[in-house]
């Protein structure tokens, strides 16, 4: 299997001192990973700093191989990492349609087949098109986490990034959430999940990496860490695998 | 050569005391201040027009100064804090010190309009024997400038200015702390507003004529100047600001012999552009002044 | 009737600066107080090319305006871009910096006495008991354009969705892809632009002199406030009000004070409703 990310003693922080505290994680092309971990244990700050938006204060981000390092935000997307931010992930004041035209419109290659791209997206987000002309402020939470994700996806990212893609969402859109990603992930985009809901996000990933203080915890098949009782004691303990 | 130099630094003087309340109330208060100018000409005014219309003398025309810009401040923050940002607070300040400015341009029955107010009287002007009188008049200014900073200092290093220091670095922790952010920051503003109103007097006193042409974006221009070279939130800063600002203003007048194919107005307007250019130069390059804020040791 | 009549066509100018004050408001997050001086070096570059090398007024416009969008990036490079990430405040003060600093290149340049363009002298005519002129009816259908052309890029075209998107949420901006270095130089371009008619219409409507914009500028503040900051549609709607308005409070009061509306009707707004007739309310991170 080939890797498609890798991070290597990744530090990162917003003011005096390190949230991310030396990460080395790798992504295998085509897999899910889903990052856990208790409140302030830096995932959140982890997929910032991949996206570009924090800057790595030492290590390294590679993608394919190329360091992303230098690279400002939008070079990243171009290059082929999209990240779904938990909240304000969208433009409140531009409409259903706009938001997702601009998702679209900034990559130096228009990748030709933007016909193809609409016709893909429609499918796999069919309650969309209904609201294209609705300003995405007045979307419900679920729908606006739907937009959100097409967003992400209209400019065919190699990695997707998602920041608790399941907050503050009713089980049912829970389920449609992970089921489109997992959907997602069959048309061959790597995934790269935090999330607070770790047992259903588990269920559709292959790997699990438990993020504590800053410092990876465990990394291993998430069937095994489904398997476990109290989630809690992974936070807290070492290596619990 | 001597008598220059006093003159000089009587009007450091005032400027200076300009500058520690343009200090306070951005450098410690958060509150950018855009109608410095009209409240200066308000100062300046009132105190002229207590002595020449109500026939008061300097300290009372002094203490009506102080009173009618501290309250007008007042007045002005509250109206505007209670709901803006401090973007909102800055172009209303602008507003203000704009119809301050116009009122005493137009409203010739009371301030003789581009005439301007002659004849104003001096502190113990009459006691004094004129020969002396500038050394008098630069040691009260210099006792006016030291009493300013003395109080500022004592406020600062008071509860109340650790109220205002929270409530600048940040409001929201300041207001859950349960302080009364509104209130802090209108006293603020208006205990700035009264030293306004004390520089504009002094104004007043030394060039014992105003009128419009005095009051120009010049003034605030400097002042600010001042106020980032000193370091915003020090006080000795903002003195020793306005105390070079000034040299380079009042130096500058030489320029006009030098240079004697530029107009008056032309060269006015150098003077303006390269106090601007300034004024970035040093925002973009040396924010942080010369001199750094006393700041009550946290340990960590 | 005529009052009313002024007030349309000094809200009319106002449209294109309180525009440009809402895009740069939306974009950088500060309000820019040198747009009143910007509109100024505009009308005295134009003055220049019009008056003093003899081309038409209408060349020496779209010249003066191209070369004003220019300028603004430029200026954004050296003065704006090296503070960007140091708060609203310090902006605000640079810009105010900024402004002394351009009206004074007008006034170095030009002195203080009163200029106007060169313009075919056409007789006022009557309509309807209005006394109109040709400049009015130019400014009004400028302007008119002006707008339309706005509104068209502001929601047909990339850039402008881009500009919204950045106005909206600039971090999310980055990460769907948006240099937000370009769209920051598109948008001093296009304001310079706005800025640059605005100060022909300016100065075609009352004299050339240094403080013509800057006399604009708590108006023009006026008129993006109310219609809300960050709202296109709000300035064009904040600006006819408050260029009505202005002019009508003539008929009661001094028309010296007519600064006085714009400043009053900031209090209000700020008081009842701060985010103006279309605004949102103003989340800062």
């Amino acid at each position: 299997m080939t890797e498609i990310l890798r991070v290597s003693a990744l530090h990162a922080g917003y003011g005096a001192g390190d949230i991310l505290k030396g990460i080395d994680v790798a992504l295998e092309k085509g897999r899910i990973v889903t990052m856990i971990g208790p409140n302030g244990s830096g995932k959140s700050t982890f997929v910032k700093t991949l996206a570009g938006l924090l800057p790595a204060r030492q290590g390294t981000i590679e993608l394919e191989g190329a360091p992303l390092n230098d690279l400002t935000p939008p070079k990243r997307v171009r290059a082929g990492v999209a990240y779904v931010p938990q909240e304000y992930n969208v433009f409140r004041n531009l409409t259903v349609l706009e938001n997702l035209k601009i998702a679209r419109e900034f990559m130096a290659e228009k990748r030709g087949n933007g016909k193809a791209v609409d016709e893909e997206l429609v499918a796999l987000f069919p309650e969309l098109p209904a609201h294209f002309g609705k300003k995405a402020g007045n979307l419900s939470g679920g729908q606006r986490q739907m937009l959100a994700f097409a967003c992400a996806l209209a400019v065919q990212p190699k990695v997707l990034m998602l920041d608790e893609p399941s907050a503050g969402l009713s089980p049912l859109l829970m389920k449609e959430v992970f089921d489109k990603v997992k959907k997602v992930n069959e048309r061959g985009v790597s995934i790269l999940m935090v999330e607070q809901n770790a047992r259903e996000a588990l269920r559709i990933s292959d790997t699990c990496i438990v993020l504590a203080g800053g410092r990876v915890r465990s990394c291993g098949p998430a069937d095994a860490i489904l398997g476990m009782k109290d989630l809690n004691k992974l936070y807290l303990g070492a290596d619990a695998l | 050569m001597i008598s220059f130099l006093v003159l000089l630094s009587i009007v450091v003087c005032f400027s200076a005391i300009l500058a520690l309340a343009l200090n306070f109330q951005w450098g410690l208060g958060g509150m950018v201040n855009f109608g410095l100018t009209g409240f200066y000409a308000l100062g300046a005014y009132s105190a002229a027009l207590l002595m020449l219309k109500a026939g008061a003398n300097t300290f009372v025309a002094t203490l009506g100064a102080i009173a009618v810009v501290a309250v007008v401040c007042g007045v002005v923050a509250l109206v505007t804090l209670r709901v803006a940002e401090e973007d909102y607070f800055a172009i209303v300040t602008l507003g203000v010190g704009e119809m301050l400015r116009l009122v005493v341009l137009n409203e010739d029955w009371l301030t003789k309009g581009a005439l301007g107010l002659t004849g104003i009287p001096r502190p113990l002007g009459d006691v004094v024997p004129p020969e002396q009188y500038q050394y008098f008049l630069l040691g009260l200014a210099l006792a006016l400038l030291l009493g300013v900073l003395a109080f500022l200092t004592v406020i600062q290093r008071s509860p109340f200015g650790r109220v205002v220091r929270a409530v600048r670095e940040d409001d929201v922790v300041a207001a859950t702390l349960g302080k009364n952010v509104l209130w802090a920051r209108v006293r603020i503003f208006a205990i700035g507003g009264g030293i306004i109103g004390l520089a504009g007097s002094l104004h007043s006193f030394y060039y014992q004529y105003i009128d419009p042409t005095q009051f120009t974006n010049i003034v605030i221009a400097y002042t600010f100047m001042a106020v980032i070279a000193g370091g915003r939130g020090a006080h000795r800063g903002a003195i020793l600001g306005a105390a070079a600002v000034m040299v380079l203003l009042e130096g500058s007048r030489f320029l006009k012999d030098a240079i004697p194919a530029l107009d008056s107005d032309q060269l006015a307007a150098i003077r303006i552009i390269l106090i601007g250019a300034g004024l970035i130069a040093l925002l973009i390059w040396r924010p942080q002044g010369f001199l750094r804020e006393y700041r009550l040791k946290v340990s960590p | 009737m005529q009052t009313l009549f002024n007030g349309i066509i000094t809200g009319v100018i106002m449209t294109l600066p309180a525009l440009a004050v809402t895009l740069l408001f939306g974009v950088l997050k500060f309000p820019n107080f040198a747009v009143g001086a910007m509109m100024t070096v505009a009308a005295y570059l134009a003055f220049a090319l019009n008056a003093q090398l003899g081309l038409p007024l209408l060349v020496a416009s779209v010249v003066a305006a191209v070369a004003m969008g220019f300028a603004c990036i430029a200026i954004d490079q050296v003065t704006f871009k090296p503070l960007r990430e140091r708060g609203a405040i310090t902006l605000m003060v640079a810009s105010l910096g900024l402004g002394f600093i351009l009206e004074n290149i007008a006034r170095f340049a030009y002195g203080n006495t009163a200029r106007s363009f060169e313009l075919e002298l056409a007789r006022p005519f009557r309509f309807f008991d209005i006394r109109m002129n040709k400049e009015q009816m130019i400014t009004i259908a400028v302007a008119t354009a002006a707008m339309l052309l706005m509104w068209m890029l502001l929601t047909r075209l990339p850039i402008g969705r881009a500009m919204r998107a950045v106005a909206d949420n600039a971090e999310l901006a980055l990460v769907r892809g948006i240099e937000s270095a370009r769209i920051i130089r598109w948008t001093w371009f296009i304001t310079g632009i706005l800025l640059g008619v605005g100060g022909v219409l300016v100065g075609m409507d009352r004299a050339l002199e240094p403080p013509m914009g800057s006399n604009y500028l708590i108006s023009v503040f006026a008129a993006a406030i109310l219609g809300g900051l960050g709202s296109p549609l709000g300035a064009f709607a904040g600006a006819l009000l408050i260029g009505i308005v202005s002019e009508l409070s003539t008929l009661v009061m001094a028309p010296n004070y007519r600064i006085g509306v714009p400043l009053v009707a900031i209090a209000i707004i700020l008081i009842f409703r701060p985010q103006g007739l279309f605004g949102q309310p103003y989340i800062r991170k």
